[in-house]
């Protein structure tokens, strides 16, 4: 590694005027557009490209860089205020955003969130500056067992976010990777649970609408109920944030999650095919198991958010490294900047490191660059965001629900999307109320189609050999940890219900 | 305990039985699936063991549902009372399926009354019925909303959303 040519590189990226500002300006449209539930990091890119066209290739990459990480951190906002993840990789970071806003900590779960994201994505960037080669070369040796038992070992996480009942984490669990069946086949394209009439359901569910109606709309519905009952609590917003960036006790809280879910999330996102989404569920997954205090996971709590967003972040570089070392994209976004790179007549691929080497280190500093522009935009609108709950509810709910709906449709212009969107929200609503976790359907909808489409390539493959998996040591190192993690989870669950059990007979004894 | 059939264990029977049911007619369907000559894997395989999952686990909470209403005594967390969605007892619950009707109407109206249209009903109707009363912030913010996300999502997002009898604005957007 030249050192020199990389410190040369950061100095340049890092006084440019131009550079600087075009990510500035792409972190800044990335919160705004990540924050709207249905729009993603990567229709930000997309929509952003064209405007890049004119520019150099560093000002360029880093508008869009700035749209990636801006966008990465954005979703988490309404994640947190209004249980609506703006985009899928804010999935997780609901469990315990949200519960934290409910207890009138918004500021400091946004300003967790943001920081916790800046750290990931630095440590994604350290990553792929340092290590990228050598991850590239692994990552390229997955192939469809692989894969699919990397589906396996993120599906291992649904006990440990399965709230108080196993069984009925599993049965959301089984139900949701029923639905994901729903639609043409993906290998063969043979219909199933529909005709080919029904053409709005070949795809099946599509993932943002249902998403969308499983926490936002069933929120509302859950809202209005209790504003009726009267049990509805309005926030005030009486939260003092004094500081933007957490402190230093929770920072010395949070630093061992902020660090695996950045390795975690820069691991995976190094395996083309698998990104944030993924990620943010293993991480969490991760996070609670390795805790001494499992139970408090999903109460709102600030380790909760920082597993699961320094995660998303973390795949910001993690998605970098096949990019730049293999010319594959890591994911869809990635897959936009590589077509950015060849407009501007730069072919990314192993030659890079040869040919390229000043590019290569430019596009290690823009991503640092458009991590701390992400950080700056948040600084800047933490104190503006945490206001949104001081909105009177008999208004938020109305306006949430129109936003979220609009998000449903927005995303293939189908208004059978915002009917998806809207049943899905009855049956979010009805899972609730009878204590069915959702969290379960939402990784197995992430994780299912990933998991069918790669059993059955590996089988077809191996000729209906399912045991010439144990020939893969990346594949039954998978299994052996997901294995692990559901044992844990188990131990772990009893721990709680152990504890909680515990504590009543206290609370008794009391009386 | 007072109840059974008010308590939580007894809302899991029902829950499981009616996933148990959901089951059973996914196996069926699943039977009708098209078989694909040479393929290792069955359009019906993977849905197949998705159903056996989910049969198990049903089976499962039916079992446990069924033991801990014969035995729980009122200290158990299965003995607290479900939520009801008796609509006619409960206004709270009526509220929230109107709101689900309201949401149902919108889909309907969103292509011929247009987003913005729709979404002013939508807002209005819900702020009403949730006890509402300030007309000024009822009306800017049921009109507001919609207005500029449509103005962010047509003009920003370049993504065409129905208007309905207000598509003239689009024309006017195009111009500024």
């Amino acid at each position: 590694m030249d050192f020199s040519l990389l410190l040369h590189s950061y100095a340049a990226v890092f006084t440019n005027f131009q550079v600087i500002f075009m990510t500035l300006l792409g972190a800044f449209g990335g919160v705004l557009l990540g924050a709207i539930p249905g729009m993603t990091a990567t229709m930000g890119v997309a929509l952003l490209i064209p405007f890049s066209f004119g520019m150099d290739l560093i000002p360029s990459i880093g508008l869009l860089l700035g749209i990636y990480c801006g966008g990465m951190y954005g979703g988490s906002i309404s994640a947190i205020l209004i249980h609506a993840p703006g985009t899928p990789s804010a999935a997780a970071t609901l469990l315990d955003g949200y519960p934290m806003t409910q207890k009138g900590e918004a500021g400091r779960a946004l300003s967790i969130a943001m920081f916790s994201s800046f750290c990931g994505g630095v440590i994604g960037a350290l990553v792929m500056t340092f290590l990228s080669p050598l991850i590239a070369d692994m990552a390229m040796n997955f192939g469809p067992g692989e894969m699919f038992m990397l589906a396996v070992f993120g599906l291992s996480v649904i006990i440990a976010i399965s709230g108080k009942s196993i069984i009925k984490g599993m049965i959301s669990a089984f139900f949701g990777m029923l639905m994901c069946t729903v639609g043409l086949d993906p290998t063969n394209g043979i219909p199933r649970f529909i005709t080919y009439s029904d053409t709005s359901l070949l795809e099946g569910f599509q993932f943002i609408p249902t998403l969308i109606g499983l926490f936002a709309i069933s929120e509302v519905i859950a809202g209005v109920e209790r504003i009726i009952k009267g049990s509805e609590k309005q926030e005030h917003s009486n939260e003092k944030i004094t500081n933007v960036l957490p402190d230093f006790a929770t920072i010395k809280k949070i630093w061992p999650n902020i660090l695996s879910g950045g390795l975690i999330g820069t691991f995976i996102g190094a395996i083309p095919g698998a990104g944030g989404d993924i990620a943010v569920f293993v991480s969490y997954g991760a996070s609670k198991s390795a805790s001494k205090h499992p139970e408090l996971y999903g109460t709102g709590i600030p380790q909760g958010v920082a597993a699961t967003e320094s995660a998303n972040n973390g795949c910001s570089g993690g998605a970098m490294i096949p990019l730049l070392s293999l010319g594959v994209p890591g994911d869809a976004v990635t897959a936009i900047l590589l077509g950015a790179f060849i407009m501007k007549g730069i072919q990314p691929g192993p030659m890079m490191y040869i040919s390229e080497l000043p590019t290569v280190y430019n596009v290690f500093a823009a991503l640092m660059l458009a991590n701390l522009c992400m950080l700056i935009v948040g600084c800047a609108g933490v104190r503006f965001f945490a206001k949104i709950v001081s909105v009177e509810k008999k208004m938020l709910y109305p306006i949430i629900l129109v936003v979220s709906l609009l998000g449903a449709f927005s995303i293939n212009k189908n208004v059978f999307d915002v009917g998806v969107c809207v049943a899905f929200g009855v049956m979010g609503w009805l899972m609730n109320k009878y204590e069915f976790p959702l969290s379960p359907i939402l990784l197995t909808l992430i994780l299912g189609p990933m998991c069918e489409k790669n059993f059955v390539r590996f089988m077809n493959i191996q000729k209906g050999n399912f045991f010439a998996i144990t020939t893969s040591p990346i594949a039954m190192g998978f299994f052996l940890v997901a294995v692990a993690v559901i044992l844990f989870s188990i131990y772990n669950q009893k721990k709680i219900n152990k504890r909680e059990a515990a504590a009543k007979a206290a609370a008794r004894a009391q009386k | 305990m007072k109840d059974k059939k008010k308590s939580l264990a007894f809302a899991n029977l029902i829950g499981a039985v009616l996933f148990l049911a959901l089951g059973v007619w996914a196996w069926f369907k699943a039977d009708g699936f098209q078989k694909v000559k040479g393929s290792y894997v069955q359009p019906s395989s993977f849905p197949r063991i998705m159903i056996w999952g989910l049969l198990i686990f049903s089976v499962m909470l039916i079992i446990q549902s069924l033991w801990k209403l014969r035995t729980m005594d009122e200290d158990d967390p299965l003995a607290v009372p479900a939520e009801s969605i008796n609509f006619i007892k409960d206004k709270s619950v009526a509220a929230a399926l109107l709101v689900i009707a309201l949401c149902a109407v919108f889909v309907f109206l969103f292509k011929p009354a247009g987003y913005v249209l729709s979404s002013f009903l939508l807002c209005m109707v819900i702020m009403y019925m949730i006890g509402k009363r300030n007309w000024v912030q009822m009306v800017l913010v049921s009109l507001l909303v919609p207005l500029v996300m449509w103005a962010v999502f047509y003009k920003l997002l370049t993504v065409n959303i129905p208007m309905g009898p207000l598509d003239f604005l689009c024309t006017l957007m195009d111009k500024i």
